[in-house]
């Protein structure tokens, strides 16, 4: 049910009304093996109107990847193959059927694309200067020394600072921000009409999102460019995109104006999609999960609900007390010298029973260690941490087995904290065999298949492996692994990030029911502020190592106090 | 970097030291008393004492160690048992021979290796390239024996295309008489093995995200192979040629000796059905301190050649 | 509680993909062919008579002859040539020898045989069956012997690191700066003993260093993985962690280092036999047969050299192409 809009324009397009690209029922199926193909694309249509900044959303496995690899030729002939009913029209011309050399001559100089990951987007052994110089000289004919200066502007016009400087420096010297500004300069050096951007700041910090971002809207407006936007966040769909096109499995589910999608979506997808993120202005008891609308069920689901409200209060009894602790990693440098990094610096707070203490930072803040050191993986350089009356680091490791049982772990990486040769019986038996809990086999097989049915897995799980489950599915088993020690208290390690908005909503709905059920404290850790608010009695903001801010989450999102607390704040997308 | 060096060598120390542990274990323990061998060679019973005296065979084990290693460090092995020449000359004249055939191979390997590496890359997964691979396979499992004893009797001895045996005494009559055979036979045992795993290495830079980056700028399948991959393919393969070639002056003992010529690999040969140990233990230990050094020059290389990484 | 059959776990599927594979099927035969062949042959069954000088000298192929399908060459009439001599001390010695071997004279050896016989009249098939177990016993024992050891090893240096690396480290630093071949060399000019045994404590004892690297990379990598992290968080001890986590993760690649070796040590055994430093006189094998090829080959006497040769391409082709598809099998990547 698809909202065609292809023959109204947006009222920004200035001298010419007929739309940059025009995809026409784009169908693109892959071969798996010999037998079996899949479709990832589902005959799609939708227009990109020339100098206007179209987003493409959805969830992995929407194949809006696909679709802009499509657009660009990138698909492996291999592998992949495009029906031959499907059109894609750029200034008129079908790409699908144009010769090769010719299509070769577009891509660089009328339609560039950046990726995701500008690490490994860039080549390793060449210059970034080269690389940039590479696409002028090939395109634009320029000469050596015209390519040189002319990257020199780029890269100044890109906000790379001492470009003469950095021109000869190679990917792996330079930031993943600064790596992402090197490929968008390297996109736009033609000025090309088209850009498109596949999610390009889905691997960086959220203040550098920002600003890559606001790069982006500028390069757009000043080059009068298309740009073609895909990502999974709706929320940053809203800040930059005009038109916005809204897929799920291949199909696209709506497509419009995105004031008017935001406003009153049409399609229950959308609408799902829009309501399930836990949003900085409401904590609703349970969020909304993808099944709830697609059931029919309508609006109203979200917000006429009860809140929650959390925070810290007088009759807390406090269960973990972490009084200054500290990580450093050791590096060997020059003949005998070792050089010291220190992850985390000091950082003390207290988890009350039945709480939950979120932990915010960037990369590199140093959270993530902070809840490994918590669980002995890394061995502390200095500090306590007093749970029951004993103290966690100092103790030796043949005293801290008990205390596994009491204090667990989700990992971040669903794919890859399961062992892929265990079964998911033979996982969650693991620990209760360790432990000795329960009587014999027997009563722990009845055990964990009691526990799969909590969180929400079939019974015929037990037999599966790993590699049959979605990564839900599989963040649900790490949890009911957990369980099987019935801990105190467990941490999340940004246990949903790696997740689809419409799957997070659901983990993130067990964890709370647990959290009710059982009184366990979490130690949540994140770097996504809209999460960890929905879920967090008080706050922690982490930056390089040190904690620069604690407290309610409730007021640390109203008054922050310190200054990195305001960046990280105001960095978040809004929306509209 | 010069820091990195001295470290390198320092970590060296214990392993050439454990080399020589190794192969005096080997000799003088294992081994045990040469009076036996001897006894064969050589009908002079003064001589054989002498000789017996002088690796201290009666001694403590500590005084053998420390007698082997005054040898390694002098440069001077004594003689040898079969021949009585001195060992280290006889090292210093057959290491001319053996890299007359050896260097010419090498670089006709692997400047055929990559352009049939890239040119394979080019049609990866097609027919051509399994046919390809299947035949590399079948070439890889007849003997070099098999290649020698044919290549041998058909194009010498049956075409009188080449010399069958010998070695002459000047160089340029050296390598484009005597060693052509040894080493068209060499690079025909060679191409199979090394175009497998240069072309091993040329597809897994292929299937990097930097590659779809290229094709995204509009740049032609030849300049990709050419340009972007083969400059990050070329580190493996630098390090590979690097880190072999001390091995190789050993592996071409069977070229060596089918075809008379000279080398450390024939001479080892020679030592080993003679029972001369000087000889081997000599050699045993420089081609170890040759690897150790080659290594460190690969590394050295590799760390020149790859901008990732960063001196430790 | 009712389950459902257990889902396919990596062997299982790996066997699928392989069996959907026409040219892994067919090596696999081949293989499965030699080692049947194996099997008889060493218990005995079939060419225990190997040894049995039943052709004349150099009695070339059947296939290639028109004439000559067996008939018995006439007894050579040796005996009555010699007058007897008075003064030889031996000639009671010898009256009783030429007694017995008139009627050995008997048995007639043949003009030809189906693929040729050897100098002193040894069926060349034969020969290369016999030579067939000798390189297979060789490769599957040294190989088994090498992996086990290397994956052991790899498998403690990996996952404990630090000293006990660095230990382990220094043993392969040592064995792998001296070329294979001169360390093989090396200990066959000291034991100064040979035999089939010999050979595969030399190749087993130089060869683990192959598995040993790219075990040991293998465990570090897995170290850090999560689920080893999380097998840590729930409180299995090293051993259990090593073996019962890890080491399912690893076993496939351990396969197939057993495979490559068995590749490599067949090919090694057979130029260490042609050099005289591999099996005894007594033990025939396709290094000893190419051997002796080498001087036939000027005699125009071709069908040992061919028989050697492709017999043993026929298995080591077979073996490999098997190896790669095994590969592929276990740990499939796009092509």
């Amino acid at each position: 049910m698809t909202h065609d809009f292809t023959h109204h324009c947006t009222h920004h397009s200035t001298h010419d009304a007929s739309p940059l690209l025009q995809v026409r029922d784009l169908r693109v199926s892959f071969r798996i093996d010999k037998n079996t193909s899949v479709d990832a694309v589902k005959g799609i249509s939708f227009d990109v109107p020339r100098n206007a900044t179209v987003a493409l959303v959805g969830e992995s496995g929407s194949g809006k990847s696909v679709t802009s690899l499509a657009v660009m030729g990138l698909l492996a002939a291999e592998t992949s193959s495009v029906d031959a009913a499907s059109h894609i029209l750029f200034e008129g011309r079908d790409l699908l059927t144009m010769p090769p050399a010719e299509r070769r001559a577009l891509c660089g100089k009328e339609i560039a694309m950046i990726f995701q990951e500008p690490m490994s987007s860039l080549n390793p052994v060449l210059t970034i200067g080269f690389q940039i110089a590479e696409v002028l000289r090939l395109h634009m004919g320029m000469s050596r020394r015209q390519a040189h200066a002319r990257t020199l502007a780029l890269l100044g016009e890109v906000g790379i600072l001492e470009a003469a400087r950095r021109i000869d420096a190679y990917p792996s010297q330079l930031s993943g921000g600064q790596q992402q500004r090197v490929m968008i300069a390297m996109a736009i050096a033609c000025e090309p009409k088209l850009l498109i951007a596949d999610e390009p700041t889905t691997a960086l910090d959220v203040t550098i999102q920002q600003q890559i971002i606001a790069l982006i809207a500028e390069l757009q407006q000043k080059h009068r460019m298309s740009v073609l936007f895909i990502t999974h966040d709706l929320a940053l769909v809203g800040e930059i995109a005009e038109r916005v096109i809204v897929m799920r499995h291949g199909e696209v589910r709506e497509q419009g104006a995105v004031s008017q999608i935001f406003k009153q979506p049409a399609d229950d997808y959308t609408k799902a999609l829009l309501h399930c993120r836990p949003s900085l202005d409401a904590r609703p008891m349970r969020l909304p999960v993808i099944d709830d609308y697609l059931a029919g069920a309508g609006a109203g689901v979200g917000f006429e609900q009860p809140q929650r409200s959390r925070g810290a209060q007088p009759g807390d009894i406090p269960l973990l007390v972490v009084d200054k602790l500290s990580k450093s990693f050791f590096f060997r440098e020059g003949l005998f010298g070792k050089r010291e990094f220190r992850a985390v610096k000091d950082v003390s707070f207290t988890l009350a029973r039945g709480k939950t203490l979120g932990v915010v930072g960037e990369s590199g803040s140093g959270k993530t260690t902070v809840g490994l050191t918590l669980l002995r993986l890394h061995q502390a350089t200095s500090g306590r941490a007093l749970f029951d009356g004993r103290d966690l680091i100092a103790m030796t490791a043949r005293d801290f087995l008990p205390y596994k049982r009491r204090i667990q772990i989700i990992f971040q990486n669903p794919y890859a904290s399961l062992n892929p040769r265990f079964t998911v019986g033979q996982i969650l038996l693991e620990p209760m065999r360790i432990h000795r809990i329960g009587a014999n086999d027997g009563a722990r097989v009845a055990e964990a298949c009691a526990l799969l049915h909590k969180v929400g897995l079939p019974a015929q799980a037990f037999r599966r492996y790993p590699h049959e489950f979605s990564g839900g599915q599989r963040q649900r088993i790490a949890i009911a692994r957990c369980l099987t020690m019935q801990p105190e208290i467990l941490v999340c390690d940004e246990s949903v990030s790696a997740l689809d908005v419409s799957v997070q909503a659901q983990v993130l709905n067990l964890l709370q029911d647990l959290q009710d059920e059982l009184g366990m404290s979490y130690i949540f850790i994140s770097h996504d502020l809209s999460v960890v608010k929905y879920m967090a009695d008080q706050v922690m903001v982490m930056h390089q190592g040190s904690v620069v801010e604690l407290a309610d989450s409730d007021e640390l999102y109203r008054n922050p106090r310190h200054a990195y607390t305001k960046t990280l704040l105001a960095a978040i997308p809004k929306g509209l | 970097m010069f820091s990195y060096i001295l470290r390198r060598l320092w970590q060296m120390l214990p392993t050439m030291a454990g080399v020589v542990v190794l192969v005096f274990l080997l000799f003088n323990w294992v081994g045990g008393d040469p009076a036996y061998i001897l006894a064969g060679k050589m009908s002079n019973a003064e001589a054989i004492a002498n000789i017996r005296q002088q690796l201290g065979v009666d001694q403590p084990y500590y005084v053998q160690l420390g007698i082997f290693v005054q040898q390694i460090v002098t440069f001077d092995f004594g003689n040898s048992w079969a021949t009585g020449e001195a060992v280290s000359r006889i090292i210093a004249t057959r290491l001319g021979p053996s890299l007359t055939v050896l260097i010419p191979l090498t670089i006709l390997e692997t400047v055929f290796g990559i352009a049939l590496a890239l040119a394979i890359a080019f049609v990866r997964g097609s027919l051509t390239d399994r046919a390809v691979m299947v035949a590399c396979t079948v070439g890889m499992s007849v003997s070099i024996l098999v290649y020698i004893i044919v290549f041998q009797y058909g194009f010498a001895y049956k075409l009188g295309l080449f010399p069958v045996q010998g070695w002459g005494e000047h160089f340029s009559d050296n390598l484009l008489r005597y060693a052509a055979l040894p080493i068209l036979i060499g690079l025909a045992v060679s191409i199979a093995p090394t175009l497998r795993l240069y072309r091993s290495f040329v597809l897994d830079e292929a299937s990097q995200d930097y590659v779809r980056t290229a094709r995204a700028k509009g740049l032609s399948q030849t300049r990709i192979l050419w340009v972007h991959v083969l400059r990050n393919a070329a580190i493996p393969i630098i390090t590979h040629v690097m880190a072999n070639l001390p091995a190789l002056l050993i592996g071409a003992f069977l070229l060596e000796r089918f075809f008379g010529i000279p080398g450390i690999g024939r001479e080892v040969i020679l030592a080993v059905e003679r029972s001369d140990f000087p000889v081997i233990k000599a050699i045993t230990v420089y081609v170890a301190a040759a690897t150790m050094i080659f290594n460190l020059l690969a590394d050295l290389m590799y760390q020149a050649v790859d901008p990732r990484v960063q001196l430790a | 509680m009712s389950y459902q059959a257990t889902s396919p776990g990596l062997w299982a599927l790996a066997w699928r993909r392989l069996r959907a594979d026409k040219v892994a099927m067919a090596s696999l035969a081949v293989v499965a062919a030699f080692l049947v062949m194996l099997v008889l042959s060493s218990s005995g069954l079939i060419v225990a008579d190997w040894e049995a000088e039943v052709g004349v000298s150099y009695a070339p192929p059947a296939l290639f002859h028109e004439d000559g399908s067996g008939r018995a060459a006439p007894a050579p009439a040796v005996a009555a040539a010699l007058p007897d001599n008075p003064f030889d001390p031996l000639a009671a010695e010898v009256a009783e020898l030429r007694a017995e071997q008139g009627g050995a004279a008997k048995a007639a050896r043949r003009d030809t045989l189906p693929f040729g016989a050897d100098k002193w009249g040894h069926d060349v098939i034969k020969k290369a069956i016999k030579g067939a177990e000798t390189s297979i016993v060789v490769g599957l024992v040294a190989a088994s012997l090498a992996v086990s050891l290397g994956t052991l090893l790899g498998a403690v240096s990996g996952y404990y690191g630090g000293l006990v690396d660095d230990f382990f480290n220094w043993f392969y630093s040592i064995f792998t700066s001296i070329p294979s071949i001169l360390m093989i060399l090396t200990v066959a000019a000291v034991l100064q003993q040979k035999g089939v045994a010999t050979i595969v404590l030399i190749l087993g004892l130089t060869g683990w260093t192959g598995p040993y690297r790219l075990i040991r990379a293998e465990y570090m990598k897995h170290k850090g993985r999560e689920y080893v992290m999380a097998a840590d968080a729930i409180g299995a001890s090293s051993w259990r962690k090593m073996f019962a986590h890890i080491f399912p993760n690893v076993s496939h690649v351990a396969l197939v280092q057993l495979s490559i070796l068995v590749v490599g040590f067949i090919k090694a055994e057979v130029i260490l036999s042609f050099l005289g430093f591999g099996v005894p006189v007594g033990v025939v094998s396709w290094g000893s047969m190419l051997n002796e090829a080498q001087n036939e080959l000027i005699l125009g006497k071709w069908w040992q050299l061919f028989a050697a040769a492709f017999a043993m391409a026929l298995l080591v082709t077979a073996f490999s192409l098997l190896t790669d598809a095994l590969r592929d099998a276990l740990d499939p990547k796009l092509k």
